[in-house]
């Protein structure tokens, strides 16, 4: 069963074609990293999954329902598919218990006894309970990102996106947030799809490798043959430099 | 000298009391208003709703670029044939909440737009709707860069409730005037009367203000 379909979907920023004939399909349970160089379309692939950038055509099936179907319910979809960012994006008006509250409580109505308990076990689980309180202006990066991590735990997704997770960080924070995720990814039923430039780390927890270039899908393996033997030129050249640094 | 203690004799300072709470009454008013008003006007001309955000755009230009006399002349003496005639308070507010509303209007929607885009992204992405983002997420932090803007823009609205006195609305310049309209030795006095009542109320504003910037920073 797949989680994520992509069939011939095209996606354009004005004229700029920026998806071109994309076709992808992610299981569930499945982990996907999905790397390329800077402006490629990774970030635009993975935030069309949850709706954040419109596809202009073809069809995007998430969880049994079309992205691009007008009679859709994308917050729907969103509550489903947890979304992490570069920047971690934490509310900046709310302590670190409440942005990991905020969101159960107003759009799954979760009970504030069972969303309180949740939301602390998720923290405990990231290794930040003692930061319950705290400002997001008040924690460090890599802290800030699993916080934003378990905000998006708390909507329980079925589906994880996570967008250049770690490239904000100072090195020695990386580690820590690799953790989590790693731990995110290895839960059976959770589908990940990871854009990322730490091929240690992809190749420790991903399935399947895609290789984007210019809006293009142009390698898609499972992840030794990816890093043994990709067969396309650019994806080897990629490769090569990303490693080699 | 005489002339002065009889300027301040008791009763003239209550009827220039009697001003001042009709200045804050017609100021407390109009800033809540135009403060709802000029929220809802600034979202939709943040939100880019087509047709509708640029409709309110070109009015918001219009009225934010004509003299607030020209609105308080015109609500007090153009609506009446409208068919709608205000008491000179009623109007004064009248007049005052709409031009403060598409001055505050601006203010929102730049303070909106001055707050990162991820922050809107991120609470969309766990399935908020879009009022619920802002709601939650957006507008506290908007708001709170906007307090100075707005406190200033809230003073500047106490300052121009001067104005009203052009429609003989009962406030603190138009008492003023009542007084010295009797007596010419008066009027020096009134005038420093006024000035330091302007100033007492304006400037505790921006204390006030100030205090809740340190305290929320
Ligand atoms: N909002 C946008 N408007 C116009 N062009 C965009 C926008 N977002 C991204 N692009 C362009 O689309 C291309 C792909 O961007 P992106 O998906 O962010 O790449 P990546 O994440 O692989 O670096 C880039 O050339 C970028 O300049
Ligand atoms: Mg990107």
């Amino acid at each position: 069963m797949s989680m994520i379909e992509f069939r011939k979907v095209q996606k354009y920023y004005g004229k700029f074609h920026a998806l071109k004939d994309i076709d992808l399909e992610i299981d569930k349970g499945e982990t996907v990293v999905l790397i390329g160089p800077s402006g490629s379309g990774k970030s635009t692939l993975a935030r069309s999954v949850n709706g954040l950038e419109t596809i202009q055509s073809g069809q995007l099936i998430v969880n049994g329902r079309d992205i691009a179907d007008k009679k859709t319910d994308i917050n729907r979809i969103r509550t489903d598919v947890g979304m992490v960012f570069q920047h971690f994006n934490l509310y900046a008006n709310k302590d670190v218990l409440e942005n990991i509250m905020i969101a159960p409580r107003i759009v799954l109505k979760m009970n504030e006894d069972e969303n309180k308990k949740n939301a602390m076990a998720l923290l405990d689980q990231v290794g930040l309970a003692d930061k319950a309180h705290n400002m997001p202006s008040q924690i460090s990066g890599g802290q800030a990102q699993r916080v934003a991590i378990a905000r998006s735990l708390a909507m329980k997704p079925r589906c994880m996106l996570f967008d250049e997770p770690t490239s904000a960080l100072d090195p020695e924070m990386i580690d820590d947030v690799l953790g989590v995720i790693k731990y995110v990814t290895s839960q059976s039923d959770m589908t990940s799809l990871i854009v990322t430039h730490e091929m240690g780390f992809a190749q420790e927890v991903a399935n399947r490798v895609i290789f984007m270039d210019d809006g293009q899908i142009l390698e898609d393996d499972k992840t030794d043959v990816f890093f043994k033997n990709p067969s396309n030129e650019r994806a080897r050249q990629f490769l090569s430099k990303i490693i080699s640094h | 000298m005489q002339n002065w203690i009889n300027a301040y004799s008791a009763m003239n300072l209550r009827f220039l009391f009697k001003g001042l709470l009709v200045t804050l009454e017609i100021s407390i008013v109009s800033v809540i208003l135009s403060m709802i008003f000029g929220s809802i006007l600034g979202i939709v001309r943040y939100t880019k709703i087509p047709w509708l955000s640029e409709i309110v755009g070109f009015i918001i230009d219009i009225i934010r670029n004509l003299p607030l006399l020209l609105i308080i002349f015109f609500v007090y003496f153009g609506l009446p044939s409208l068919g709608f005639k205000p008491d000179t308070i009623v109007a004064a507010i009248f007049a005052m909440t709409v031009f403060e509303s598409m001055m505050i209007a601006e203010i929102i929607r730049s303070g909106i737009g001055a707050v990162n885009r991820g922050q809107l992204e991120a609470s969309r992405a766990v399935g908020m709707k879009y009022y619920q983002a802002m709601w939650h997420v957006i507008l506290p932090q908007a708001y709170k860069n906007m307090i100075p803007a707005l406190v200033s823009q809230l003073i500047s609205l106490i300052k121009d409730t001067s104005l009203a006195t052009i429609i003989v609305t009962p406030e603190l310049m138009q008492h003023a005037q009542v007084i010295y309209g009797q007596n010419a030795n008066y009027i020096v006095p009134m005038y420093l009367a006024l000035a330091v009542l302007y100033f007492i109320v304006c400037y505790s504003l921006s204390i006030i203000s100030r205090i809740i910037d340190r305290k929320m920073a």
